[in-house]
Parts: C-alpha cells; sequence; structure tokens
C-alpha cells in the first residue's frame, strides 16, 4: 500500500509542482487537466511509434508546453479571463487528445498497449527491508517527480528566476518598474507548468497503464490545483499535500474491505475540505499571491 | 433600448455566429485531415439532434438543465464572480429536494412549489457558502466553489449508496424513484420531453427581469469595480452573497429540473460534465438570458446529435468537445480584442 501510494502520488505531485511556477507568477490554470491529458497521449504515441520510452517522456514535456502555451497566449497576451481561458483547454484537452487517439489507432477490442516503463532497483537503497520497497522500487518518473521536489525549491526560491516569478505575482506593476519582463517570466512559468504537467500526464499513460484511456487523469490536474493552494505555494509541502490526497484515497479502499462502519467518501471529502480551510488562512493573512488572475498591463494602474 | 446598447447587442450576436462558424470549420478541418467523412459526420450530428420529434425532444431535454445552470453561471460572471462549482450547487440543489420529496408525505398541491423551493435553497447554500467565504474572508471563489463540486459529489456518492439508497434497487447506487404524482408530466407523447421545459422558459424570463431591476443593476457594477459600487452606495460585500446565493439558487433549480422531470431519482454522477457546459454556453449566450437560451440549444443539439453522430458513422463524440473548447477560445479573443480597440 505505501508503495502504491508513493507511486500514485506521482501524477499529483508533477503537475503541482508546475503548478507552483504558474500560481506564483499570478497565473490561475484550470487547464491543467486539458494539458496532462494531451501529455499523456504525446507520451503514448511518442513511444508507440519509436519504441524509446525516453522519447515518449520528452514528447509529453513538449506537447504539455504547446497546451500550456494556448493558455500563456490567452492570459498574458490577449489577457483573457484566466477561469474561462483554462476551462477551454480543459475541455479542447480532453476532446483532442480523445479523438486523436481513436483516430490513429480506431476502436479496438483491447487496448493497444506499449512496452513496460522498466522498474529501477536503486542498488544497495533498495536492499534496505521494508523501507526499500517502498521508495527504491519504483521507474523513472517517481524518482524524477521526487528529485523536482527540491529542485523547484532551489530554483524558485534561490534564483533570479524564481524570485522575478514571485514579484510579477505579487506586484507585476513593481516587477515592472524593476526592469522584469512581465510578460515573459508569465509566459515562462506557464510553459513549465505545462511540462510537468504534461509529464504527470505521460505517467499515467506510459509508466502506469501502458496505454491511453480518455478518463485517465481523471480530474487529477484539478486535484493538483488544490494541492498547490493547499501546500501554500511551497514544494516540500506539496509533497506533503499530494501524499495526504493519495493516502486518503488509498486508505478509503482499504477501509471499505474491511467494513469499517464509516462512510468511506468522508475520508475522500477530507482534502478538499482542508483545502478550503487552509485557504481561509492564506487569504486573512494575504499571503496569497496579490496578482492572483489579474492580466498585467501598463497602461492599467 | 439606447443605440449603444443595441450596437454592443449586435456585437455580441455577431461574435457569437462568427466563434461557432469558425469553431465548426476547425472541427470539418480535423475531420478531414483525420481521414473522415466531414460532410457526412455534420449532417448525420443535424439529423441526430433535429431530424425526427424524439430526436428533437431529446435535444429539448438536454437544454432545460444546460440552461438553467448556465443562467446562474452568468448572474455570478455579470458581477466577475467566478463561480465555476455549477455542478455541485446542481447536485446539492437537487439531492434536497428529493430528499423532502421522498421523506415527507404532502399532498402533491403543496409538495410540488415546496421541492422547487428545496431545489433554490440547496444550490443557493451550497453557492451562497462560497460567496459568504468571499465576503467575509476574502476567499478566491474559484478554488472554493472548484471543492466544493468535489465535497458535493462525494456526498452524492454517499448518499446514493448509504443512506438515501433504493432498497429494491439491487445494489444500484440511486435512489428511489419519487411518487408518480410529483413526477413531471410529459410535454409530447411518446418521448422524454417534460414539462419542466416550461418551467425553464419561465426562469430565463425572469432572469430576464432581474437583469433588468436595480438589483441587476448593483451586481453588474460590482462587476465593473468595487470601488465604483463602494461610492454609489452598494453593500459591495452583501451584493456578493446575494449574487452567489441566486447563482447557486438557479444551479439547483437545473438540479431539480433534471431530477424530478428526467430521472426520478438521483443517480451517481447526476451532474457530468454539466458545469463545464454551462460556463460555456453562458459565454457564448454573452450572459444574456435570451442568448444563453440560443446557445443552450445549441449546445444541446451538438451533445444529442454528436451521440447519434458516433453510434452511426464511428466518429468520435469527443469532437463535440474540440468545438466547444474552440468556440470559447474565439469568443474570449475577440471580446479581448474589441475591449483593446475601444
Amino acid at each position: 500500500m505505501f508503495a502504491g501510494t508513493i507511486r500514485m502520488s506521482v501524477p499529483i505531485l508533477l503537475p503541482a509542482l508546475g503548478d507552483i511556477y504558474t500560481q506564483r507568477s499570478g497565473i490561475l490554470n484550470l487547464g491543467v487537466e486539458g494539458v496532462m491529458l494531451m501529455g499523456a497521449l504525446a507520451g503514448f504515441l511518442g513511444v508507440a511509434f519509436t519504441d524509446n520510452l525516453f522519447i515518449g517522456m520528452v514528447f509529453s514535456a513538449f506537447i504539455g508546453m504547446i497546451s500550456a502555451g494556448v493558455m500563456a497566449f490567452l492570459s498574458v497576451t490577449v489577457k483573457a479571463n484566466q477561469v474561462i481561458a483554462g476551462t477551454a483547454i480543459t475541455i479542447l484537452g480532453a476532446g483532442l487528445s480523445s479523438f486523436l487517439f481513436r483516430a490513429i489507432f480506431g476502436v479496438q477490442k483491447l487496448p493497444p498497449l506499449v512496452r513496460e516503463f522498466p522498474v529501477c532497483k536503486i542498488p544497495v537503497l533498495s536492499d534496505i527491508p521494508y523501507i526499500g520497497t517502498i521508495f527504491f522500487e519504483h521507474n523513472l518518473f517517481v524518482y524524477l517527480a521526487y528529485i523536482l521536489v527540491p529542485l523547484t525549491w532551489l530554483i524558485l526560491e534561490r534564483t533570479t528566476f524564481g524570485l522575478n516569478a514571485r514579484a510579477v505575482g505579487e506586484h507585476p506593476h513593481a516587477a515592472d518598474a524593476k526592469g522584469i519582463n512581465v510578460s515573459l517570466t508569465r509566459y515562462l512559468c506557464v510553459l513549465i507548468g505545462g511540462a510537468y504537467a504534461g509529464l504527470g500526464g505521460a505517467f499515467l499513460s506510459i509508466g502506469f497503464m501502458n496505454t491511453f484511456l480518455a478518463q485517465m487523469v481523471g480530474g487529477r490536474g484539478f486535484i493538483a490545483i488544490a494541492v498547490v493552494v493547499f501546500s501554500r505555494w511551497e514544494p516540500f509541502r506539496a509533497l506533503a499535500a499530494a501524499l495526504l490526497f493519495g493516502v486518503a484515497n488509498a486508505l478509503q479502499v482499504r477501509l471499505q474491505a474491511m467494513g469499517v462502519p464509516f462512510p468511506p467518501q468522508a475520508l475522500q471529502a477530507l482534502p478538499y475540505i482542508m483545502t478550503i480551510v487552509v485557504l481561509l488562512s492564506v487569504s486573512r493573512r494575504a499571503s496569497f499571491p496579490s496578482a492572483y488572475t489579474i492580466p498585467f498591463s501598463r497602461e492599467e494602474r | 433600448m439606447t443605440e449603444a446598447t443595441a450596437k454592443s447587442a449586435f456585437n455580441s450576436v455577431i461574435s457569437a455566429v462568427t466563434a461557432v462558424f469558425t469553431a465548426l470549420i476547425f472541427g470539418f478541418v480535423l475531420l478531414w485531415v483525420c481521414g473522415y467523412d466531414a460532410v457526412k459526420a455534420y449532417t448525420t450530428m443535424f439529423n441526430g439532434a433535429f431530424g425526427s420529434a424524439n430526436r428533437f425532444a431529446e435535444t429539448i431535454v438536454k437544454t432545460i438543465p444546460l440552461t438553467v445552470m448556465a443562467l446562474g453561471t452568468a448572474i455570478a460572471f455579470k458581477s466577475k464572480i467566478w463561480n465555476i462549482g455549477g455542478n455541485g450547487q446542481f447536485i446539492v440543489g437537487g439531492a434536497l429536494s428529493l430528499y423532502v420529496a421522498l421523506n415527507f408525505k404532502l399532498p402533491a398541491l403543496i409538495m410540488f412549489p415546496l421541492s422547487i423551493f428545496m431545489a433554490f435553497a440547496g444550490g443557493a447554500l451550497w453557492g451562497g457558502l462560497a460567496g459568504y467565504l468571499k465576503a467575509k474572508y476574502n476567499a478566491n471563489e474559484v478554488i472554493t466553489t472548484l471543492m466544493l463540486n468535489y465535497i458535493a459529489s462525494f456526498l452524492l456518492a454517499w448518499l446514493v449508496r448509504g443512506p438515501m439508497m433504493d432498497p429494491a434497487g439491487f445494489g444500484f447506487p440511486q435512489t428511489p424513484l419519487i411518487d408518480k404524482s410529483l413526477q413531471l408530466s410529459s410535454l409530447l407523447a411518446g418521448t422524454r420531453l417534460h414539462s419542466g421545459f416550461i418551467i425553464a422558459v419561465i426562469i430565463v424570463i425572469l432572469c430576464w427581469i432581474l437583469s433588468r431591476s436595480i438589483f441587476g443593476f448593483r451586481m453588474e457594477l460590482i462587476g465593473e469595480s468595487h470601488e465604483v459600487a463602494a461610492y454609489s452606495g452598494i453593500n459591495v460585500k452583501k451584493t456578493t452573497l446575494m449574487t452567489m446565493l441566486i447563482s447557486g439558487g438557479l444551479a439547483g433549480l437545473a438540479g431539480w429540473n433534471e431530477v424530478f422531470g428526467l430521472h426520478h431519482r438521483l443517480l451517481d454522477d447526476v451532474a457530468g460534465n454539466y458545469g463545464s457546459m454551462a460556463i460555456v454556453i453562458a459565454l457564448l449566450g454573452g450572459l444574456h438570458p435570451l442568448g444563453i437560451f440560443v446557445s443552450g440549444l445549441l449546445f444541446s443539439a451538438l451533445l444529442v446529435g454528436g451521440g447519434t453522430m458516433q453510434r452511426m458513422s464511428g466518429i468520435p463524440l469527443s469532437l463535440v468537445d474540440i468545438i466547444q473548447g474552440t468556440v470559447i477560445i474565439f469568443v474570449i479573443s475577440r471580446a479581448a480584442l474589441t475591449l483593446k480597440s475601444k
């Protein structure tokens, strides 16, 4: 169960980490779900046509960036409303991914499978009893997601780019006055978010199921958005939050199997209720990115 | 109607029509590129939505909840309150009215209006919660309504498997049927078209009246600017809360319509993806009640016709999602561009 929780936190953790960049720069991308679906399809196509898992991964990140690029264009260049633009991306991503999949592979009795992602046992560490199987017997995606946690933190907190991203999300006019290119920074943040989300989708298709299903992302893109708010835009807390959402789900299945007289749905709903509670405390202390969902234009004050 | 508003109304109609046409052409090209017979796809889609009395009735049946829900979405969007919690409000409204209908033995004459009231109250409760949190704690309504959607769908999953489960339902996740006297009567024999349609039309008219009222003006003004609204003596917090109560209440009424008119019971996932479709419909309708009614009809036709297309010619229904997504992208791009050129 624990190894499973670690594995199933990946398709939430990856898009959530990427979405931290996006949200910190002041953009709420409700299209993460659609971007993940496009990434899932791209990963599958990459492997199906080249038989190379690495190409599948790269291709999913690339298509994720392109899909998120539409969001960046709409919200930064066109200055359209982000809620509506994000909704459009989700609907379009869901439609396009399943349409293209069916157009390319047709209707088949059994879903087409691609080769399995090999499990890399980390030498020495995986031999540790109990802990070894939980943490060190996974495929590349899982390690990548976990390495990205400190890396994302490092980039956001210790590099100029990370600080710029935050400045642009907090106070775009001040950032602009200091010579930071607001539009470029926001574009980059949304694109990075897209690459992470694409990889998160590809984990589901090529890193877990070895096929593509239209419903496979199943709302994880929205959960990732909740995780980011829950974690107050911080990568390490996002890891904890992703695990929490995963544990609540895994525990729910367990409890149901054991016949505990307790509605399992209450347990599933708990992380969402807690997200609202966290949001309340964050909103009161105003540690929310102040320019959240507000388009930037120089003429307007 | 003054000349300026007439002109802007004309502009938004033009923009909506262009968006739909461009999206349909985009879909056509995509079909053609992927090697499908695009002409056949569109003709089966059209016939599937309007080809027979039964098909047309199905289109109207879908139009009812979608239009009512989109009206609620539009009321919030006009005030620039981004209520994306239509699904949750739909579920809570539907569940509360069904609970009352199943558990209280009252004459239909009393129960009928009571169930409508409870549906509105349920949706208003769920929407109002987000409105209250926004007014009181400045909590971003996009996140709260999104979370409340999930909470409502877990609530529904629990209700139809637990306390409200049909004891004679062979373990299916559904509630018992409501009494025959409470089910909305059929409008057209042999089809599923029910009298909820008449109620939907009444709601469209009421929303139009609301938008022309002083309160409608206040809601629009807080959408323009909180400062200006406050300066003109409008209580911004109170209006925000009221807007979310009405917006949620309308989604609850959509739930009532679906439960009392179509399913006569609650099912798991009864709201489907109505929430995101309502956003598309509200937007394409220019947030205007009449426009919403027309675009609701259009998207229901796409949905019903698309289903037929998939069955008859094997062209995936997801084409409809692609058309929807592109429609919004065109609408918002055009709206933003016309704003800039002003």
